[in-house]
């Protein structure tokens, strides 16, 4: 009977083993994939680089910009800038996917411009409708703190030159060159609309005056249309580009 | 001599076994995780850019702005690689659901969510702030 027992203990022995290291292999196996699940979720809430986040920040900023400047250039009040960027600013600070923002702001004022923008509409034939910010963005995040500054400037300008030929009697025949900047950059324009000056009013320029528009897709017009006056002819160009921002520019067009 | 050494071997064997489960284990583990991680990373900034690049002409804000639900899915069919599906959902400034109908190309099958959220700012000369969030999936 003991003979029996010892063969039994001595042929189980190495089983026992065997289940133990079975049953720590499952051990380890699990806390590996318990490890790893929880590497895949920190990693999926680091979702993608800062230098994304904060493009699409800079895109959001430039957005109200331009809406500001749009409003703005229709006549609307200058504090609408610093207002749109503060409710931006608010907007920014609901954002809690990857940390937490701050947006800060200082609109511009300078000789040119005033709370941020700059309408200088001349008569030599050159308008400029532009808004200027300077921004910081802080970001905060469990691994990091990140500030960047940056500045954001929309700038539409409107650059106008002509002259006319004579026709019969005061008939004059104005051809108008119109170039259309964003940014230093030729741009589109949504919609011109001509005034010349007759015994001191401005009347628009339409189908009765034979207009004819010429555009060149690369932010060049050339408008032509004839006009009775008997002096040179005071042009004046309301403009509007692509992203609804006002500008005006006003020139006088002599003999060629 | 054989019959004490039997019990020897089978602790070699099993130490064996357990190195070669625990190690394949290991290596697929890591494997796993390099693909998804890479997967899940590039889908989220895939859709972040996307919207960016939608935004940068004012079209995604001009969108939200005329209502107009199905020319924004259209857009992000279009601007977002074939065979990503996609879930968009936009809020106001106070977290109300702006859209009307589902803004989505098909259903979601895939475990593995990337979930983007985005400020937008309308370019229109009355400004309004919305919030977007997108989820993408890659479609079955």
């Amino acid at each position: 009977m003991k003979k029996c027992k010892r063969k039994f203990r001595a042929n189980s022995s190495g089983q026992l083993l065997i289940v133990a290291a079975l049953t720590i292999a499952i051990i380890i196996s699990s806390t590996t994939i318990y490890v790893y699940e929880l590497c895949r979720e920190t990693n999926s809430t680091e979702s993608y680089p800062i230098s994304d986040i904060i493009l699409a920040l800079k895109q959001s900023t430039k957005n109200a910009m331009i809406s500001s400047l749009a409003n703005i250039s229709k006549g609307g009040e200058k504090t609408v800038l610093e207002a749109n960027l503060d409710n931006l600013s608010q907007t920014f600070r609901n954002l809690h996917q990857l940390g937490m923002y701050s947006l800060s702001f200082t609109a511009l004022n300078d000789s040119q411009y005033d709370s941020g923008t700059c309408l200088s509409w001349n008569t030599n034939g050159s308008g400029v409708s532009s808004a200027y910010a300077n921004f910081t963005l802080k970001f905060q995040r469990m691994t990091a703190n990140i500030a960047v500054d940056y500045a954001v400037n929309i700038t539409t300008t409107v650059a106008i030159n002509g002259s006319y030929t004579r026709l019969e009697g005061e008939e004059k025949l104005v051809n108008l060159t119109c170039r259309v900047f964003n940014e230093d950059k030729p741009a589109l324009a949504k919609n011109i609309t001509l005034f010349y000056e007759n015994l001191g009013n401005w009347v628009p320029v339409n189908s009765s005056n034979s207009l004819s528009t010429v555009d060149y897709g690369n932010g060049t017009y050339l408008l032509s249309f004839i006009v009775s006056t008997s002096s040179n002819v005071q042009v004046s160009a309301h403009v509007y580009d692509l992203r609804y921002v006002f500008v005006q520019a006003n020139t006088t067009c002599y003999e060629a | 001599m054989k019959n004490e050494n039997r019990g020897q071997i089978r602790i070699i064997e099993a130490f064996l076994a357990v190195l070669i489960i625990f190690s394949s284990f290991a290596i697929s583990a890591n494997l796993t995780v390099t693909q998804t991680v890479t997967n899940h990373d590039n889908l989220a900034s895939t859709g972040l850019l996307a919207l960016v690049k939608l935004d940068s002409d004012g079209s995604l804000g001009k969108y939200i702005e005329d209502r107009d639900w199905a020319a924004l899915r259209d857009a992000l069919n279009l601007i977002l690689p074939a065979g990503i599906a996609f879930n968009l959902t936009v809020y106001d400034g106070q977290m109300q659901q702006v859209n009307t109908d589902v803004i989505s190309n098909c259903g979601f099958s895939s475990e593995d969510i990337a979930f983007v959220e985005y400020v937008c700012a309308s370019q229109g000369s009355n400004f309004h702030c919305y919030m977007i969030h997108l989820y993408l999936a890659v479609a079955a």
